[in-house]
């Protein structure tokens, strides 16, 4: 299934495509989603809080380096 | 079934706090990777204290309201050496967090107790297996890869858990399951995947076929799901999006207001929103500085953000992104720097770092999903 790559307005259309592409997508999302779960619980289990890389393993957005999907640094 | 689409209403405005801000200790890089944005990484500008001491007035007040963080970013911030590093630490209070992103050339044990003392988060730059990093090499030519090993070698000794960031220039299925193997072995905590981008000195062209890349991200998705040691952070925030949007909570991932990031160049000076700007020069937008720390309060630089004229073309680049492309949910409308050095201005909307990054990430993700539903019962 290839990308969305019209760019018109989407007032003009009024339909949401790539919400309705991950709704689509609903039954293989929930297993993967449900996987993610257990390996990030897996991963805080693991993880020394004082000397980890990550600050929050169930918060992303605090490692810095990576943080700020707008325009993160790299 | 047609989902009507509502605005999303993230990414209005700019936030008058940073979660956290970029520092500059040095603009000097010890390697000369063939795809680096950085001007002047073979120049030796170093921060005066002065500069991180206007920074740490600010940012010790925010540290105080929650979590802040400082990125010592470089050129190769490890160059500064441990004496003038540790001078530039020294104006910032305790509770702020301080990250480096650094080639890992330089770590030795001497840096690895630096680290340990000063709490520095430590984030490395290396591509992969050996033969995928024939673009880092030194100032003299020569492969880096045996001291970027090292260098990890000395964290892993001293138990120092570590990132990695990882440049990909020839995005493909086969890549990706390669990749992934790798830096399982390697050892990193948390590993982040950058597409090679065109911007900054780096005019080498990124344009790739879509199933090319939409089947990078879908293999890398099937590899780390084999074995998902790793924080990987493409498919993190891919997978936060997508239960935002089964949870029908789809507009609650952006964040309600752009980050300022500012860059706080070797000379104080602020680029705001796009690191990759600092250093550069245009004649319609000038050095895309908005204000020098020395010479003005850093939030008063923040406030006045606006002001700067790239950054008011910027606003109105994402504002054409939020009413243009069906992806702005979950991308937040395009960087400015890839604007910039892709399409020479802000307001434009679609670059091939979109389409790299963002659009066949999420597709990739998707792909992988349809092909991996439960078996029934």
């Amino acid at each position: 299934m290839p990308e969305i790559t019209s760019r018109r307005p989407l007032e003009e259309t009024g339909a949401d495509p790539v919400v309705e592409r991950v709704i689509g997508a609903r039954a293989g999302l929930t297993a993967l989603l449900s996987e993610a779960e257990q390996a990030r619980r897996l991963r805080e289990e693991a993880a020394d809080p004082a000397d980890g890389a990550v600050c929050a393993w169930n918060h992303f957005e605090n490692i810095p380096t990576f943080y700020n999907w707008n325009n993160r640094p790299r | 079934m047609v989902v009507r689409r509502r605005q999303f209403t993230g990414m209005r405005g700019i936030a008058p706090v940073p979660a956290y801000v970029v520092m500059q200790p040095t603009t000097l890089c010890n390697l000369d990777c063939a795809y680096c944005y950085l001007p002047f990484r073979g120049e030796d500008r170093r921060m005066p204290v002065g500069v991180a001491a206007a920074v740490a007035q600010p940012v010790n007040r925010w540290a105080r309201d929650g979590r802040f963080s400082v990125v010592w970013h470089g050129g190769e911030p490890l160059a500064t050496g441990r004496e003038h590093f540790a001078a530039l630490l020294a104006p910032f209070e305790p509770a702020v967090e301080h990250h480096v992103q650094t080639n890992a050339t330089l770590i030795d044990d001497a840096w690895c107790e630096f680290f340990a003392t000063h709490r520095i988060r430590v984030s490395v730059s290396v591509d992969g297996p050996r033969e995928r990093n024939a673009d880092r090499v030194t100032r003299g030519g020569r492969p880096a890869y045996d001291r970027i090993v090292r260098g990890v070698e000395a964290l892993r000794r001293h138990g120092i858990g570590f990132s990695a960031l990882c440049v990909v220039s020839d995005p493909t299925p086969a890549r990706a399951s390669e990749l992934y193997a790798y830096f399982l072995d390697l050892g990193c905590d948390v590993l982040g995947i950058n597409i090679e981008e065109t911007e900054g000195i780096n005019t080498r062209g990124n344009a790739h076929p879509e199933d090319d890349v939409t089947g990078f991200w879908a293999a890398l998705v099937a590899a780390w799901r084999r074995d998902p040691r790793i924080h990987l952070r493409e498919v993190e925030w891919s997978l936060r999006y997508t239960r935002a949007v089964l949870d029908g909570e789809a507009d609650s991932v952006l964040p309600r207001q752009l980050d300022p990031i500012p860059t706080i160049a070797h000379d104080g000076s602020v680029v705001l929103l796009s690191p990759e700007l600092a250093g550069f020069r245009d004649a319609r937008y000038g050095d895309f500085s908005s204000g020098n720390v020395l010479a003005t309060p850093l939030p008063e630089i923040i406030a006045g953000a606006a002001t700067t004229r790239w950054v008011a073309e910027f606003l109105d680049g994402v504002e054409a992104c939020r009413v243009s492309c069906p992806y702005f949910g979950f991308c937040g409308g395009a960087h400015a720097a890839n604007r910039y050095f892709e399409h020479g201005r802000f307001d434009t909307t679609e670059t091939d770092h979109c389409r790299n990054s963002k659009i066949r990430l999420l597709e990739g993700v998707l792909r992988h999903a349809r092909d991996h539903q439960p078996s029934p019962a």
